[in-house]
């Protein structure tokens, strides 16, 4: 099977508000995707979509080859779910609610003991395993509720925003925990908000924004496609206005503060040449300089600010 | 195993702790023993269709149909405790449906209903024993008014835990209704000889109708009106029980 979710024209409204509006979806196995979206663009309602929880108003999905609508219970049998919404027994220890979540997927009894075990310690859960879940603190609780989640076998897990809340090294335990997990074959729908860990985790990515999906794409490809542009800083230490200087050199932004001249560009080769030949013509002394690569972070608002006018400016 | 059965074992580890337990089993034991001799001072005798009960013998008997009422707020404790920490969501997500998740939830009344209700007969025994009639007749009596009591309590108890939203009012809420039937019924004293006007609120308590039935089967007494409390507790529990399971299937997510 090359596709562990299809979706088609997937809807979800409330009343008059579409909160999923028609969207397009492809997971292919054995793959980390990436749902990224600011606040409130539909990623949980999604997910939600996606896992049967709630259903669509209109549209299909057919997930792990099974047709969702039709078959809710068929699906939720092969998935595992860490929803956004924190979730947990406030009586029961950390140990006993990994233990009775196995238990209540129907894993064997010996299997369970093991897992729990490899857990407690994957997840740093070993000095709190005899605390009850009401006495931990919500990073923690965040933890048993992903670690929970891995008790038992799945084809295919959805993780809404499961890093909220973790401290860094938690953080990247968990995510690397996960890549662990997707070398083993399983395939992971990760819902963030935060771009670092989806171009850190995932091999596709799509971006949401108003129920809308606006981008889908590889992070290298995503990068290639809006984050060609580049930033070049250049310190010099003459301290007269070059501007007028530079005003000549096309296909860029360029901006001069106080012996700092900074420029935006897609083809920052060619215009970085033109620059330091203007400079040594001058005889303007380079004292350091630097070219980042745009960040998946400025692509992320741009596409998403792109997409904001676009509908505003259709929508009148 | 079963779904269903999974789905108890987790509500019954998530129940049974130290504080349920005393509520559930000590605190009525002790109840029967200093409440029972101690009012038998006011109380000599309750009239009793066609024979009188000693008051200890009236009121651990009406401790059971309390008990089986007081089992049945695990229900409504664990709809309410699924939703607000969100295992509800969690466990819909999971390899069960709504159906099952209900059953599972009538099934964990049940089991607790029936452990408690029995420890109680058998402890209260020796005060009762006297005048037990059990026959074949009359046990079905007292087995029907424990699943129609337990149906139609933890449909009371489920509805509540699904209308309100915060947590306080579901503490209070709850309290209040279940203090009003427990005290405001022919549990602890008997309608006869009570103030004319509570005597009538009795009878708009659906435990005053289980409690009379469960005495009835214990003492062997049958008549018109305990037919009609039968019919009236088990046409409560279905309607309630529809309503519960309806509430509970339209439960947003
Ligand atoms: N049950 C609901 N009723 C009405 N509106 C909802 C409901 N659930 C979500 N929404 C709305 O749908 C939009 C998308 O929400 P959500 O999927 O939670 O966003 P995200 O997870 O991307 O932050 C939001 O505007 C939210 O207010
Ligand atoms: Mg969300």
């Amino acid at each position: 099977m090359l596709y562990c979710i299809e979706a088609r024209s997937l809807l979800k409204s409330y009343g008059n508000f579409t909160a999923v509006d028609g969207i397009d979806l492809r997971v292919q196995s054995g793959k980390i995707f990436g749902f990224l979206g600011p606040n409130g663009a539909g990623k949980t309602t999604t997910m939600k979509l996606l896992t049967t929880l709630i259903p669509p108003t209109g549209g299909q999905m057919n997930i792990l080859g099974i047709d969702a609508i039709k078959s809710p219970l068929e699906v939720r049998k092969k998935i595992g779910v860490v929803l956004q919404q924190p979730s947990y027994e406030p009586t029961l220890s950390v140990e006993k609610s990994l233990e009775k979540y196995g238990m209540m997927w129907n894993v064997e009894k010996k299997i369970r003991k093991e897992r729990v075990e490899e857990l407690l310690s994957a997840f740093d859960l070993v000095e709190i395993r005899k605390k009850k879940n009401d006495d931990i603190s919500i990073g923690q609780r965040r933890r048993v509720q992903v670690a929970r989640e891995f008790m038992h076998d799945m084809e295919l897990l959805f993780l809404d925003e499961p890093t909220v809340g973790l401290d860094p090294s938690a953080r990247r335990g968990l995510l690397d925990y996960i890549k662990v997990k997707v070398k083993d074959g399983l395939t992971i729908f990760f819902t963030t908000h935060i771009l670092e860990e989806a171009e850190y985790l995932c091999d596709d990515i799509a971006i949401i924004n108003k129920g809308k999906i606006i981008a889908v794409d590889t992070p290298e490809d995503l990068k290639n496609k809006f984050g060609r542009e580049k930033t070049i800083k250049i310190h010099i230490s003459e301290q007269k206005n070059v501007s007028a200087l530079l005003s000549e050199i096309q296909d860029c932004k360029i901006e001069y503060n106080s012996g700092i001249i900074t420029v935006h560009s897609n083809k920052s080769e060619l215009v970085l040449q033109n620059i330091l030949q203007i400079l040594a013509s001058n005889h303007i002394p380079v004292e350091d300089l630097s070219v980042v690569p745009t960040s998946l972070e400025e692509i992320f608002l741009s596409v998403v600010k792109n997409s904001n006018a676009s509908n505003n400016s259709s929508g009148q | 195993m079963h779904p269903i059965i999974r789905l108890v074992n987790r509500n019954l580890t998530i129940s049974l702790n130290m504080g349920f337990v005393i509520w559930q089993i000590i605190f009525p034991l002790i109840y029967i023993f200093v409440a029972g001799f101690a009012y038998t001072a006011l109380i000599h005798q309750v009239p009793f269709g066609n024979k009188t009960l000693d008051y200890p013998a009236f009121i651990a008997t009406g401790m059971i149909g309390f008990n089986i009422m007081n089992s049945t707020l695990i229900s409504g404790i664990i709809i309410w405790n699924d939703r607000r920490h969100g295992m509800f969501e969690q466990i819909l997500v999971g390899p069960f449906t709504r159906a099952q998740y209900i059953l599972s939830n009538v099934y964990t009344i049940g089991i607790i209903g029936l452990v408690s209700a029995s420890m109680i007969t058998a402890v209260g025994y020796p005060l009762f024993f006297k005048q037990v009639e059990f026959n074949i007749l009359t046990v079905p009596l007292v087995i029907f008014a424990s699943i129609t009591g337990a149906i139609l309590f933890g449909s009371i108890a489920s509805i509540i835990s699904t209308r309100l939203k915060s947590s306080e009012g579901f503490n209070v809420v709850i309290n209040t209704v279940f203090l009003f039937f427990a005290f405001v019924s022919t549990a602890f004293y008997p309608a006869q000889g009570a103030p004319p006007i509570l005597s009538t609120a009795f009878y708009f308590n659906p435990l005053t109708y289980l409690v009379d039935v469960v005495r009835a089967g214990i003492f062997g007494y049958f008549n018109d009106l305990v037919a009609t409390e039968m019919i009236v507790l088990g046409v409560g529990a279905v309607i309630l029980f529809l309503i519960a399971t309806k509430l509970l299937s339209k439960l947003e997510l």
